[in-house]
């Protein structure tokens, strides 16, 4: 029953659909996967945003200056928290990249699909009396276009992470070995100031937008909050993206040396 | 609203013709001109481009009040209803295409109703009882809150805007869609159905049911009957993960029938 197809050169896709069996034989063993599947993308992604707003803060202590900084980075080093935290950050990174990747189309073709469509429903609205008058029916659907960047940014935080990762854990790693300490003011500073400053700033912006954009979703899929409506989850969103993200530019002036310490005076004296 | 307009409009529309019964023949757009009337609907503008312009413009009606659920079409690029729509609300031009992932009748007008045969098909979309229906026998009560659930559930027209707008519908033919998990969570709500958690879970969990989807939303936004579709959706999942952990024998239902 193939006659009937739209020609795909024109923007209406119409995927044919042929007469299917009436009833679908699905494998339990396959189904009950998913389900792991599932909870395994949205756990890693839980835990790997929660520890980038600590993360967010146990770097923010630059701001205090080098002092601040080298207190909170040899703590975490001689009491051995640092080093089983970037094994286990790693597994999470791996994980959750398997798991979340495997509901983006393989190919390019279907991706395109979904993105005109996300960029026609996110058009939807402007510019028309409808939208003018406030109605809510007008309103342009911007998820499905935040969950193409959602991919886009996971693609470029899979990329600049793992050098960050490695680095890290390589410098942790071999220290340890010879009982030194590997996280230290002097070292950072000079890093991001000899040019990385530009990886982690592509980095900041796309795990800020990651991390909140996801969370949103984890709290839409699992039904968390749905009393307050998406409206106002996608607000929260928006304030601890913003927040974060500000948070963050500040932190990473300071590392680059653009900014003086602003709570320097904290540990004076 | 219409009588702001102080001089009517010449809306443009911008329709997409094509007909499989002459596939020598290229899908194209074609264009109308149509004078703005107050309360002017998609339907109006499309009955009288027909019979002043083309009479062979395809496109499907039958209520003309958002129930029948026959005229769902993407109105420049969002699914709508033809007959919900009002052209004061739109703009100037206004782009007329057929829904995506059904299969075309011709122009606007598509085959709904196969697809939803299939999906009902396959989620079983009716009570099942393991007891014999007793036609003879009092109908057991049931509680206002579930009724009022079930019959949210099941004021969906069919329609097919949700699996339009839906990313995942659009490159997987076999996905339920937004319709099919909310048809599913109907028969999960309702105390008659004795399906076990079990048997639901074959049918919901695979990824071409409710872990197929990846929570973009757009069904939410587009459904023309404003049905709960979020919180069908987060329903679905959590009932999905309960069925993981359950031996599947704890249906309510069930628990009735064997003690009876």
């Amino acid at each position: 029953m193939n006659t009937n197809t739209t020609p795909t050169s024109l923007r209406a896709k119409s995927v044919p659909r042929g007469d299917r069996p009436a009833s679908f034989v699905v494998d339990p063993a396959a189904a009950r996967r998913q389900v792991w599947y599932e909870l395994a993308s949205g756990a890693t992604g839980l835990a790997l945003a929660l520890f980038m707003w600590g993360h967010m803060f146990l770097v923010g202590s630059i701001l205090t200056g080098e002092k601040g900084f080298n207190w909170v980075a040899h703590m975490l080093e001689e009491y051995f928290i640092a080093q089983p935290t970037v094994a286990a950050v790693l597994v999470l990174f791996i994980v959750h990249a398997v798991m979340a990747a495997r509901k983006v189309p393989g190919q390019l073709k279907e991706r395109k699909v979904m993105r005109d469509l996300g960029r026609d429903l996110n058009a939807y609205g402007k510019g028309f009396p409808g939208m003018a008058r406030g109605d809510e029916r007008f309103q342009p659907h911007v998820e499905s276009m935040l969950w193409i960047w959602q991919v886009r940014t996971g693609m470029i935080i899979l990329v600049l992470a793992s050098f960050h990762l490695i680095l890290l854990a390589s410098n942790v790693f071999e220290a340890t070995m010879q009982g030194g300490l590997a996280i230290d003011a002097t070292r950072t500073l000079a890093r991001v100031q000899g040019g990385l400053w530009m990886l982690y700033a592509v980095l900041l912006v796309c795990v800020e937008f990651h991390a909140s954009v996801g969370l949103y979703r984890l709290a839409i899929k699992w039904g968390f909050g749905a009393r307050l409506g998406r409206h106002t989850l996608h607000r929260i969103e928006q304030v601890l993206l913003w927040l974060f993200l500000g948070l963050g530019v500040v932190v990473l002036a300071v590392l680059a040396g653009w900014l003086p310490a602003p709570l320097e005076f904290l540990l004076k004296g | 609203m219409a009588e702001n307009i102080k001089t009517a409009r010449i809306l443009k529309f911008d329709i997409f013709r094509y007909n499989p019964a002459e596939p020598d023949k290229p899908p194209y757009m074609q264009r109308f001109e149509v004078e703005e009337a107050p309360y002017m609907s998609l339907f109006l503008a499309l009955n009288q481009i027909r019979e002043e312009q083309d009479s062979s413009l395809q496109f499907d009606f039958v209520c003309r009040s958002a129930v029948c659920g026959s005229c769902g079409m993407m109105v420049n690029g969002r699914p709508a209803l033809g007959c919900q729509t009002l052209t004061a609300d739109l703009p100037e031009v206004i782009a007329l295409h057929p829904l995506p992932t059904f299969a075309l009748i011709g122009d606007l007008s598509v085959d709904t109703g196969r697809w939803f045969r299939s999906m009902v098909d396959r989620v079983n979309g009716w009570i099942e009882r393991e007891t014999e229906f007793d036609r003879a026998s009092i109908e057991a009560p049931m509680d206002n809150a579930t009724a009022d659930k079930i019959y949210e559930a099941d004021r969906c027209i069919e329609c097919g805007c949700c699996v339009a707008g839906c990313a995942v519908a659009n490159v997987r033919p076999d996905f339920l869609g937004a319709t099919g998990l909310n048809r599913i969570a109907r028969f999960m709500m309702d105390p008659r159905d004795q399906r076990s958690e079990q048997s639901w879970f074959e049918v919901v969990s695979d990824s071409e049911g409710v872990f197929g989807c990846i929570g973009m939303m757009a069904c939410d936004d587009v459904c023309p009957k404003d049905l709960p579709l979020l919180e069908v959706y987060s329903y679905v999942r959590r009932k999905a993960v309960a069925s993981l952990f359950s031996s599947g024998e704890d249906h309510p239902a069930r628990r009735e029938a064997e003690k009876a």
